[in-house]
């Protein structure tokens, strides 16, 4: 897994790392980044020995969001850009490239603006005990909308509300963010958090990949839909497992008291939304 | 702009914050019908005014706001039934919410906050309180239905919290402690006596920001409440471009790069967006 200028992309065990590594530029994302992310996307979900993926970044900040002044003097990728912004068709987070197994977002630093993707977009996420969020975006004269309205899907509104109108002008602390169930750890001291990621990476490789997909496909179809049509959907989800063969293989390594020997993770399948 | 003279509530802007405030501490600031139409002025009046950038509610008095005048329902022999239309046709006309008020909303809740009174909890963007105020829903306790207020509460906070306040009535309250933990609100005030002081900052920090930005921002992030994910999202990317080519997003980076505050454009009327 090389080739990458902006991210560190790497496999440890069944644990997929995809690391921001433009520490210099606070691991604001350029032109390369954003074609890159969605190759690193579909490299760690295609990899069958990935079971989970550890989103972090390299140095002070975790992400912030798009590096304009980069993109300006590349027009052709800042149009490009624009275009997916405008039809809501960006490819930069799991969510966006329909990755299917588990994501955890590792938050390292600030978060910012842009940033704020991959946090919104994640199954799980911890943070260093530094880390802290925050949306400028009307703080310069742009409006606020993908991130927070997924944030806002999975924590209490008036925090994501207030994030959003009070731009630069205050942070969202590790510790609040905690309590307010959008990050589930707050690791302390903070350069402990790789060791915390593979650490809780490690238990969730540990379940079968086929039922995860299945769940991870249910619980973000129903941001999609009222309760019953959710609830529906999900029911298929249920059923679209039975007769698995790790289904069998589950309740046996729980009888004979030994690790599962777990089916690969489903093939990569993608349809279009 | 002259702001109007109510009533009922008191409408005022200190700087670039407009302030309406419940009056009518005697009634712990229920809601007669004369107020529930002052209501729909108020909301009107605060969001015609350019210089108006965020808009602060609280109360007068011990309470925030308790709901419906309930001595009034019960005195006068119409009752309950002079909202029935108002309510069948669900058009309402008491909040920023149901007003499409675009600019930022805080409430600053003072003290306390029963049955009726969440509607302006629910359809606020931003909420603080007072370390004194408390929370309780008595519309079950009194043989009413809770519906609006709650479904609002339901998309924007735990749902267990929600379904205990409209069950357990007026039996129970919840203090400013717990509704903090449940990110109900954002912040508490301790003294409660600072709690407008806090609230004037906070709507000062806000009123720094691209008013037109914010106002497509709000757009976004309420309507994303009306959607599934996707469709949100398709939503949200109409707001984000229609922003584009706006003289705030030349002026913000400037300013940043010049250190130097943003002079941005004034909000046009009713917060639409110029693009």
């Amino acid at each position: 897994m090389g080739g990458y200028d902006t991210l560190v992309v790497e496999r440890d065990g069944h644990v997929g790392w995809l690391i921001f590594d433009r520490p210099d530029a606070a691991n604001a994302m350029d032109a390369t980044m954003l074609a890159e992310l969605e190759h690193a996307w579909i490299e760690l979900d295609r990899d069958p020995e990935v079971r989970v993926i550890v989103n972090t970044g390299a140095g002070r900040a975790f992400q912030t969001g798009l590096d304009l002044r980069q993109l300006s003097r590349d027009p052709t990728a800042l149009r490009e850009q624009s275009r997916r912004t405008r039809d809501a068709t960006l490819k930069l987070t799991a969510w966006h490239n329909q990755v299917w197994k588990p994501v955890i977002a590792a938050v390292n630093g600030v978060c910012a603006g842009g940033g704020l993707h991959f946090v919104a977009d994640a199954d799980i996420v911890i943070a260093a005990s530094d880390a802290t969020f925050v949306d400028p975006h009307v703080s310069v004269g742009q409006v606020t909308a993908f991130e927070t309205i997924a944030l806002a899907r999975r924590s209490p509104m008036e925090a994501i509300a207030r994030m959003a109108f009070i731009g630069t002008h205050e942070r969202l602390t590790a510790v609040r963010a905690r309590q307010l169930g959008l990050v589930s750890e707050v690791v302390d001291p903070p350069e402990r958090l790789r060791e915390a990621a593979a650490e809780l990476a490690g238990k969730i490789a540990r379940n079968s990949p086929a039922a995860m997909a299945a769940t991870k496909r249910a619980l973000w179809g129903a941001f999609e839909q009222g309760l019953t049509g959710a609830c529906r959907a999900g029911a298929a989800e249920l059923v679209g497992l039975w007769g698995h063969p790790d289904q069998e293989e589950g309740p046996q390594a729980f009888a004979e008291r030994r690790e599962p020997q777990w089916a690969p993770p489903p093939v990569r399948e993608v349809s279009t939304p | 702009m002259t702001l109007p003279t109510l009533d009922t509530l008191i409408v005022e802007r200190h700087g670039p914050v407009g302030w309406l405030i419940n009056n009518r501490p005697d009634q712990l600031n229920a809601m007669s019908a004369h107020m529930r139409d002052e209501f729909a002025v108020a909301w009107e009046a605060l969001d015609a005014d350019p210089d108006v950038r965020v808009i602060v509610h609280t109360g007068e008095g011990r309470a925030f706001q308790t709901g419906v005048d309930v001595s009034e329902i019960a005195g006068d022999g119409v009752g309950m039934e002079r909202y029935r239309e108002s309510l069948e046709d669900f058009d309402l006309h008491f909040t920023s919410w149901h007003q499409q008020v675009w600019k930022p909303v805080i409430t600053a809740v003072n003290g306390i906050c029963a049955g009726g009174g969440f509607h302006w909890v629910a359809d606020a963007d931003i909420v603080i309180a007072a370390s004194d105020a408390q929370f309780f829903d008595p519309h079950v306790s009194i043989g009413q239905v809770v519906a609006i207020e709650a479904i609002g509460l339901l998309r924007k906070m735990p749902a267990e919290a929600v379904m205990r306040m409209a069950f357990v009535g007026r039996y129970e309250r919840m203090s400013a402690a717990r509704a903090y933990e449940l990110g109900m609100i954002s912040q508490i005030v301790d003294p409660p006596g600072s709690l407008r002081d806090e609230a004037q900052a906070l709507a000062e920090k806000i009123a720094r920001n691209s008013p037109a930005a914010m106002a497509a921002t709000k757009r976004a992030l309420w309507g994303a409440l009306e959607l599934g994910l996707t469709d949100a999202c398709r939503a949200g990317a109409a707001e984000l471009v229609s922003m584009w080519g706006h003289p705030d997003q030349e002026e913000g980076p400037r300013a940043f790069a010049e250190k130097r505050t943003p002079e941005w454009q004034p909000l046009t009327a009713g917060g639409e967006s110029p693009a």
